[in-house]
């Protein structure tokens, strides 16, 4: 399976690109402690970094190593759950709805300014 | 947040947990991707497993240990490991594409599945916790 022209498995540099992303987002995200914050931050960035002529290892670690990390689902669903829980019902429904409006805005937004950037731009 | 200089041990422990966490995505939806329709459903299932462990570790916490606040171990599973395993971006993005390729039912499918199961998964673990 190995092959021994090449000195490292791609997994191992699939592993550490991921990880280095991995860490400062997920202290970003520990320090900033506003998982709506973090989560519309970091759905623009993934946006742009996916629109942008990226190689497949900048996408491994701004992509699904730093973005992955920063953003979070668990925690705003937990935030959610703890709302509803707490009978805030409106609040619950709007921290859901505000989360998917301005992330897939902003993620929407970072993708065409990433792609102005390919040679072949949208509608080019 | 009770300071806002960096405590060195406990950013170590986010750190720690995060690695794994991240590594343990892309495994997944890697693993998953030539077996489900889409790529996405391995965002999903990761989403619904670290939902589902952080509602359990939180509950576990505020039932053993009410007292301690950010305790070592929710630093390393629950913001460190689950919180990286976990992930908005993708998931946004990843409606968004499917949006943009007019599957019009299959981003409402993904994007209303995610949230729902998203609330039962926490709640099954807050559940399991306090069964």
């Amino acid at each position: 399976m190995a092959n021994p022209t090449q000195p490292l498995p791609n997994q191992w540099n699939e592993m550490w690109l991921v990880a280095f992303g991995a860490v400062p987002g997920a202290l970003v995200r520990w320090q900033v402690q506003n998982d709506l914050l973090v989560n519309v931050i970091g759905a623009a960035i993934l946006g742009l970094v996916v629109g942008l002529p990226f190689r497949p290892s900048r996408q491994l670690l701004l992509g699904v190593g730093f973005c992955g990390s920063l953003t979070t689902f668990s925690s705003w669903m937990v935030e959610c759950s703890t709302l509803i829980s707490q009978g805030a019902w409106l609040s619950a429904l709007g921290l859901i709805g505000l989360t998917m409006g301005l992330g897939l805005g902003v993620a929407a937004l970072g993708f065409l300014i990433g792609w102005q950037f390919r040679p072949s731009g949208l509608g080019r | 947040m009770s300071d806002l200089a960096l405590p060195a041990w406990q950013a170590s422990l986010v750190a720690i947990g995060a690695v794994p966490g991240a590594w343990l995505r892309l495994r997944v939806v890697n693993h998953l991707e030539p077996m489900v329709p889409r790529k996405h459903w391995g965002t999903f299932a990761v989403n619904m497993v670290a939902a589902f462990a952080l509602g359990l570790v939180l509950a576990l916490q505020a039932k053993c240990a009410p007292e301690s606040g950010a305790s070592p171990l929710i630093l390393l599973i629950g913001v460190g490991f689950f919180g990286s395993l976990s992930t908005f971006s993708t998931f946004a993005v990843e409606v968004l594409n499917t949006l943009r390729e007019h599957r019009w039912s299959e981003a409402l499918v993904l994007a209303v599945g995610s949230i729902l199961g998203g609330l039962l998964a926490v709640a099954a673990g807050v559940g399991l916790a306090n069964g």
